[in-house]
């Protein structure tokens, strides 16, 4: 088996684009080949993901760039697993590379949705849409009215402060905490300070998140290129891929069978990830979790095992998942803060992971980084994909 | 033109066709005699083809609530809950009550509903 390893990312700004989301994936692409020292002749695979939720989807994203930038492949890939679809992506080419079947890839996504405040202005004209993301639900959801992920997450939310006596403010703490590491993102979408009382005093969305516990759907492209050790240009830059590990719990939305507040699969998926990696959890320097919701981010903090159910209100309040403590989470931002493309997001997890563990991470920056976790989701938490970066170059 | 665009299913359509009809049903297989929820029309546990339309209970527990900002039915906002019904599994459906006065585990019942748009479905409103 071969080392893999990142030797470029790239992202745009997290917010509203009008580039064309096809051009706009170019962008990155171009820009991740450029921090790869790499050009297209030397790609080997490809792989993407759809454009968007609710947006006028094109089809073939790879195939197009693929023609856009000429790159002849031996390896090609859409992805449509919601959430976790670009990290299942970067999962198929990781195996490709490590296998020797391919020696570089280019992953990439870029999403551009009809804006929430087009639709509402003409829903008769984009009612095939919304049928379209409605049909995400099963009959028995759809039923109700259920055109969003919502309600199941505030019932999940709701049983997590009630089994493990979770209170508002520490739900509230999370959302401050990454607007905090968001507002040291030149990238993120969102730029103004919040406070506690701000976030609590937001408009319930569906009891019991506020608002300002909510991810917003943005715009966004990102991409990385991996490589095996032979293609890399400058192997002090490269990020090695030291395990990927991906686990899927028989659901779809909420589970009709077992907990509503327990997320088996992101424990499975974390375990065998850093089995593999052969780092333990209290390894990891910094990582990017994929937390939808401010109660669900602590609930992932403790599933993926940095702290113990139950635990994680407490260690975000002593400052134990911020700058100077014992692991730094979501220093992009998050979901919350960094903005949600979610088509995209798992790759701008892999970005930020990148740059702290080469260094390049600006104010953001924890100094020595070493070992890094990505972690990605889909659906209601039905699936999880973990990957284990670290510094060790060839 | 189709006026119940969530039913996605032979098996969904049923359950709704019988829930007009008063019957609050799911299947169950016949030869392991495995209950699911939702209902099949296969057993994935034995992989059997011979179920059969059983009654579900008519009383659970609440394990959760909330209620939804917007929704392309039902009135705003409207109270929707995952009711435990035992031996069955966790049912989605809406609950008869003000958010305000409903606790976690209290028991509750079933009760058709109409919704404003004429459609036959479940809720459960708490035991008294």
């Amino acid at each position: 088996m071969n080392e893999v390893y990142i030797a470029g990312v790239s992202m745009a700004d997290v917010g509203w684009h009008e580039l064309d989301a096809h051009e706009l994936g170019a962008r990155v692409c171009v820009e991740a080949l450029r921090d790869a020292r790499l050009l297209p002749r030397d790609i080997e695979g490809i792989a993407s993901t759809p454009h968007g939720y609710m947006a006028e989807s094109r089809k073939f994203a790879s195939q197009r760039m693929a023609d856009y930038l000429g790159i002849t492949a031996d390896f090609m890939m859409d992805v449509d697993s919601g959430g976790n679809s670009s990290t299942a992506a970067v999962h198929a080419a990781y195996e490709r590379v490590r296998a020797g079947r391919i020696r570089s890839c280019l992953v990439f996504a870029a999403q551009r949705e009809v804006p929430k405040k087009v639709i509402q202005q003409d829903v008769f004209s984009y009612f095939h849409l919304i049928m379209s993301a409605n049909s995400l639900y099963d009959s028995y959801q759809a039923a109700y009215g259920v055109i969003s992920p919502l309600p199941f997450y505030a019932m999940a939310v709701q049983r997590y402060m009630h089994e493990c006596g979770v209170e508002p403010e520490d739900v509230a703490r999370v959302a401050v905490l990454l607007r905090e590491h968001a507002l040291r993102h030149p990238q993120a979408a969102y730029k103004e300070p919040i406070t506690l009382e701000k976030v609590l005093s937001s408009p319930q969305v569906s009891p019991p998140i506020h608002r300002l516990e909510s991810s917003e759907m943005h715009d966004g492209a990102a991409a990385v290129v991996l490589v095996s050790g032979e293609m890399l240009r400058e192997s002090e830059r490269a990020a090695r891929v030291a395990s990927v590990a991906e686990s899927h719990d028989p659901t779809s939305f909420h589970p009709y069978r077992g907990e509503i507040s327990r997320f088996p699969c992101v424990e499975r998926a974390a375990e065998a990830a850093l089995a593999e990696s052969g780092y333990r959890v209290g390894d990891v320097d910094v990582a990017e979790v994929y937390g939808a919701f401010a109660g669900l981010e602590l609930m992932m903090y403790e599933e993926l095992g940095f702290f113990a159910r139950g635990e994680a209100p407490a260690a975000v309040k002593e400052g134990r998942t911020t700058h100077g403590g014992e692991v730094l989470l979501n220093p992009s931002g998050g979901r919350l803060s960094l903005g949600h493309p979610a088509y995209v997001t798992p790759l701008l997890e892999i970005t930020e992971v990148v740059r702290q563990l080469r260094g390049e991470a600006g104010e953001r920056q924890r100094p020595g980084a070493s070992i890094g976790l990505v972690h990605t989701e889909q659906g209601f938490i039905n699936g999880s994909v973990v990957m284990v970066l670290d510094r060790q170059a060839p | 033109m189709d006026t119940k665009p969530y039913i996605q299913d032979s098996a969904a359509g049923e359950f709704f066709s019988r829930l007009a009809e008063g019957k609050f049903q799911t299947t169950r297989c016949r030869a392991c005699g495995e209950t699911h929820y939702p209902p099949r029309v296969l057993c994935p546990r034995c992989l059997g083809e011979d179920l059969e339309w059983v009654d579900l209970p008519r009383e659970g527990t609440l394990l959760a609530f909330t209620w939804q900002e917007a929704a392309i039915r039902c009135i705003k906002p409207d109270v929707l809950g995952l009711v435990e019904l035992e031996g069955v599994g966790n049912i989605f459906t809406r609950i008869d009550a003000p958010y305000e006065s409903l606790r976690i585990g209290q028991r509750v019942s079933f009760s058709p509903w109409t919704s404003p748009d004429g459609l036959a479905l479940h809720q459960f409103r708490p035991v008294d």
